[in-house]
C-alpha cells in the first residue's frame, strides 16, 4: 500500500533526524506508565475522600468562575425545581430562528427523571429525546434516522444534556460521547442547559485526567472518541476586540446543579 | 480563495507599509496592551508561579526528543478507534490526501476551523482547484476570506480589519443592511455560516495538541466552530504538525493551561474537544470519517539541527506576537507566510528557505520581550542569532552560502585597526579631520555616513569621534590622579 512506504519513510527521517538507527522502533521505555504517580494518587485519594462540606464550598467557586464567563448557574434542591427552571427558561426565552417553540435532550435517566414531557405536552411544545441509533437498521435506515434526529436539534431552541463532570476552578462542563448523547445538542440550540449531579463537581483538570486515566470507575471509558469541555455559551472577539456571545455554538448557558 | 504565497523577500516594502497604517498601528498597540500585560499577569497568577513554563518546556523538549514513539502510539490507538492516519513528508503529500478523500466521497462543500499548518501547506487553494468550496468559520478568518487576504496574526486573524470594512465587506457579500455594530455583524456571520457547517460534506481543522497515551488529538475555540465542523460533516480531516504531541494526560493539562494563557490570557478556552476516532455505533452525529494528517514539511530538519530543534517546542500560542515591538509595528503581514512576529522570524526562515527569509531575522530588535512571554520559556532570541550567524558564515546543511565581500572586508579591516594601537589611533585622527565634512544634528551626532556606510545612519544618527580620544582622556586622568 501506498501509505504504508510514505509512512515508512516519514519514521526513518524522524529516528535519522532524532540521531536513531532509522529502521528499528524505539521501545516506550517509562513515557506511558502502567502505575499512577505519587502526585496522582494524592489526587485520587483527595477526590474519594471529599466531605459534603467540601463539595459545597466547591458550588460557590464554580459560581465565580462562571460569572466572568456569561455562564450561569444554579444550585437546585431538588429534581422537581430542576424541572420548574427548565420550563421556566421556556416561557421566558423564544427561538433564535423563528419557528414554534422545540426542546431537545439526551435520553439519560437524569433529565427523563426530570418529568419534562408530561407539563411541555400539555403546552403543545414537542420535546425531542435522542434515542441511540438501532443497530439493527440496515445503513440507509440508519442514515435516514441520523438525519432525522439532526434536523430535530436543530429545530430546537434548547438542548439538555447532562455532564459527566464539572470543573469548579474554570467553570467547566466535561461531556463524554455516548449513544443517544449526541454532541450536537450542546452545539445547535440557542441555549445549553447542562445538568449537573453536585458529586460530579471536581476542582479541575488535574482531579479529572486523574480519575480518567486511573479510577476503574472511569478509565474503561476514558476519553471516549469525543470529550468535550464546555465553558460558558460560544463567544468571539474577532472585530475591533469587541466581546459578541453567540458565534457559531449556543449563546446563552445555563448549569442547573441537581442532588446526587 | 485566499492564495498562499511565500513573500518573505518583500518584508521591507510589506513593513513599510504596515508602519504607515495608522489603523494597523493603533490596533496592533491595542492588542498588545491588552494581551501583552494580561499575559505576564496570567502567568505570575498560576497556583505553580510563572516556573510552569520552564516545567513545561521539559515536557516539550522530551516529547519532541521521543517524537517517533508518541506519533506510533498516537497513530495505533486512532486506528484502533476506526481512524485513520496519514503521515506527510511534504505539504503536496499532505495537500493530495486531503484531496484524494473530497474526490472519492465527492465533497462539494468543507468547512474549516482556524488552522496555521493548513495555511503553511496551502490547503485551501489546493482543494478549490479540485472544484471543492472551502469556507473558513472562525469569524476572523471568514472575514479575511471574504476580503481576499490572509491572516495577519495567529490568534486574531482580522485584527487589521476596522468595523467599517467589515460592514462594508458583509453588506457586499451576505446582503444585509449596512452595520458597524460588532453583534449584529457576529449574528450575520452565525446565520450565513451555520447553513455551511449543516450543508458541508467535509470538515477541516488543525490540532492544537495531541496526546499520546490516551490516542487523541484537541482543538480549542471560543466561537465553537471547531465542534460545529469536527460534528457536523460526514468526514473530518485534522491537520497536525508532527510536534505537537505530548505523551500523557498529565502532561498535556499543563500544556493546555499555558496555551490558553499564553494565547488570549483565558484560563481555559470556551471548547476543549479531545477526539479519538469517528462516530461509534448508535451515535447519531459526528464523522463515519475520521482522518488525521501528521505533517512533516521541513520540520525533521529543524528536529535534526541542534540549534532549532528548541523550536519545535512551540504550541503556536502567539503570545510572542503580543509583545513584540517589531511585530507592533509592522503587522503580519509583513513577515509573508502563516506565521508572523517572532516565531515567524525563526520558523518561516527555517521551513521557507533561510536566505529568503533573511530579512524577517534580521528585523528583530532580540531585546528578548519574545522569550519571557513565550508559554514553552523558548529561547527565540538565540535562535535569531543562530539564523544571523548562518546568514554571515553560510551553512552548506542549510543550503546559504557566506554572506557577501563587503560586510566580511569592512569587519576584517576593523580587525585589522583594533589590532594595532597605534594605527587604530592614526585612522581616529583621521576620522575626526574627515567627519568635518558630514552633516551633523543639533547634538553634534552625524546625520549621514558617506556610502558604503550609508544605509546605518538611514534611520539612526552616528555617534562622531571624540575630539579627544577616550585612551588619551584616560592616561592623562590616571596621571592627575596620582598627582593628587
Amino acid at each position: 500500500m501506498a501509505e504504508h512506504r510514505e509512512e515508512t519513510l516519514f519514521f526513518q527521517t524522524l529516528r535519522r533526524a532524532l540521531g536513531h538507527p532509522p529502521n528499528a522502533a524505539r521501545p516506550a521505555g517509562d513515557l506511558f506508565p502502567a502505575e499512577p504517580s505519587a502526585e496522582e494518587r494524592r489526587l485520587l485519594a483527595l477526590v474519594s475522600g471529599r466531605s459534603e462540606q467540601e463539595r459545597e464550598e466547591f458550588v460557590s467557586r464554580l459560581a465565580a468562575a462562571a460569572r466572568p464567563l456569561h455562564l450561569e448557574v444554579q444550585a437546585l434542591e431538588d429534581l422537581a425545581a430542576a424541572r420548574d427552571a427548565v420550563l421556566r427558561l421556556v416561557a421566558e426565552k423564544s427561538p433564535e430562528w423563528g419557528g414554534e417553540k422545540q426542546l431537545v435532550a439526551w435520553s439519560h435517566p437524569l433529565i427523563e427523571s426530570l418529568g419534562l414531557a408530561e407539563p411541555l405536552a400539555r403546552q403543545g411544545i414537542p420535546l425531542h429525546l435522542t434515542r441511540p441509533v438501532d443497530s439493527a437498521l440496515d445503513a440507509a435506515a440508519a442514515d435516514e434516522e441520523r438525519r432525522r434526529q439532526r434536523s430535530r436539534i436543530a429545530a430546537s431552541f434548547i438542548g439538555i444534556t447532562a455532564a459527566d463532570f464539572c470543573l469548579a476552578e474554570t467553570a467547566t462542563v466535561v461531556l463524554r460521547n455516548r449513544p443517544g448523547e449526541p454532541r450536537s445538542v450542546a452545539l445547535l440550540p440557542s441555549i445549553h442547559v447542562a445538568l449537573v449531579p453536585r458529586s460530579r463537581i471536581l476542582a479541575d483538570m488535574k482531579e479529572l485526567f486523574a480519575l480518567l486515566r486511573w479510577e476503574e470507575r472511569f478509565r474503561t471509558e476514558g476519553l471516549s472518541n469525543y470529550l468535550s469541555f464546555i465553558s460558558g455559551p460560544s463567544k468571539t472577539a474577532d472585530i475591533e476586540a469587541t466581546m459578541v456571545h453567540g458565534a457559531h455554538g449556543p449563546r446563552e448557558m445555563v448549569v442547573f446543579l441537581v442532588p446526587g | 480563495m485566499s492564495a498562499i504565497r511565500i513573500r518573505t523577500e518583500r518584508y521591507v516594502e510589506e513593513a513599510r507599509r504596515g508602519i504607515a497604517d495608522p489603523v494597523l498601528r493603533r490596533a496592533l498597540s491595542g492588542l498588545q496592551e491588552r494581551f501583552g500585560r494580561g499575559t505576564a499577569e496570567a502567568y505570575r497568577r498560576l497556583p505553580e508561579g510563572p516556573g510552569l513554563r520552564q516545567t513545561a518546556h521539559a515536557i516539550r523538549e522530551k516529547a519532541i526528543a521521543h517524537l517517533d514513539i508518541l506519533l506510533e502510539r498516537l497513530a495505533r490507538r486512532i486506528r484502533e478507534n476506526g481512524g485513520e492516519v496519514f503521515f506527510a513528508a511534504t505539504a503536496e503529500e499532505a495537500v493530495g490526501y486531503c484531496a484524494g478523500i473530497a474526490r472519492r466521497l465527492g465533497v462539494k462543500l468543507a468547512v474549516k476551523g482556524k488552522s496555521m499548518v493548513t495555511e503553511e501547506i496551502a490547503l485551501n487553494p489546493a482543494l478549490a482547484a479540485h472544484g471543492v468550496e472551502v469556507v473558513e468559520t472562525d469569524l476572523g478568518e471568514y472575514i479575511i476570506q471574504l476580503a481576499g487576504e490572509t491572516p495577519s496574526h495567529i490568534i486574531a486573524p482580522a485584527i487589521h480589519k476596522t468595523r467599517n470594512e467589515i460592514a462594508d465587506l458583509f453588506a457586499q457579500h451576505l446582503g444585509i443592511p449596512r452595520t458597524t455594530d460588532p453583534p449584529r455583524l457576529t449574528h450575520a456571520a452565525r446565520r450565513a455560516l451555520r447553513e455551511k457547517f449543516l450543508a458541508a460534506d467535509m470538515g477541516i481543522s488543525g490540532v492544537n495538541l495531541a496526546c499520546a497515551e490516551t490516542g487523541h488529538i484537541s482543538t480549542v475555540s471560543n466561537e465553537g466552530n471547531i465542534r460545529m465542523a469536527t460534528t457536523l460533516p460526514r468526514v473530518h480531516v485534522a491537520f497536525m504538525g508532527m510536534e505537537r504531541i505530548v505523551a500523557r494526560l498529565d502532561e498535556y493539562e499543563i500544556i493546555l493551561r499555558l496555551l490558553c494563557r499564553g494565547a488570549s490570557v483565558q484560563d481555559i478556552g470556551t471548547y476543549v474537544s479531545f477526539i479519538g476516532g469517528p462516530r461509534r455505533p448508535g451515535e447519531s452525529d459526528g464523522p463515519e470519517e475520521f482522518h488525521l494528517v501528521v505533517v512533516d514539511n521541513g520540520r525533521s530538519r529543524m528536529l535534526a539541527d541542534p540549534r532549532f530543534r528548541e523550536m519545535l517546542c512551540c504550541i503556536r500560542c502567539a503570545a510572542c506576537l503580543n509583545v513584540c515591538p517589531v511585530y507592533g509595528r509592522i503587522g503580519g503581514h509583513a513577515y509573508g507566510f502563516a506565521y508572523s512576529g517572532p516565531v515567524g522570524a525563526v520558523v518561516t526562515p527555517l521551513l521557507t528557505g533561510i536566505r529568503r527569509g533573511r530579512d524577517l531575522c534580521l528585523g528583530e530588535t532580540l531585546c528578548g520581550a519574545c522569550k519571557d512571554a513565550c508559554s514553552m520559556d523558548i529561547d527565540l532570541p538565540r535562535m535569531l542569532l543562530e539564523l544571523r550567524a548562518i546568514l554571515a558564515e553560510g551553512d552548506p546543511g542549510w543550503g546559504v552560502e557566506p554572506s557577501g565581500g563587503l560586510e566580511r572586508q569592512a569587519w576584517k579591516l576593523w580587525e585589522g585597526l583594533v589590532s594595532r594601537p597605534a594605527l587604530y589611533e592614526r585612522a581616529l585622527q583621521a576620522g575626526a579631520v574627515l567627519q568635518r565634512l558630514l552633516p551633523r544634528t543639533p547634538a553634534g551626532w552625524i546625520r549621514r555616513l558617506p556610502p558604503p556606510f550609508s544605509g546605518w545612519t538611514k534611520s539612526r544618527d552616528f555617534p562622531p569621534v571624540a575630539a579627544e580620544p577616550f585612551r588619551r582622556r584616560f592616561a592623562k586622568r590616571r596621571k592627575e590622579a596620582d598627582r593628587g
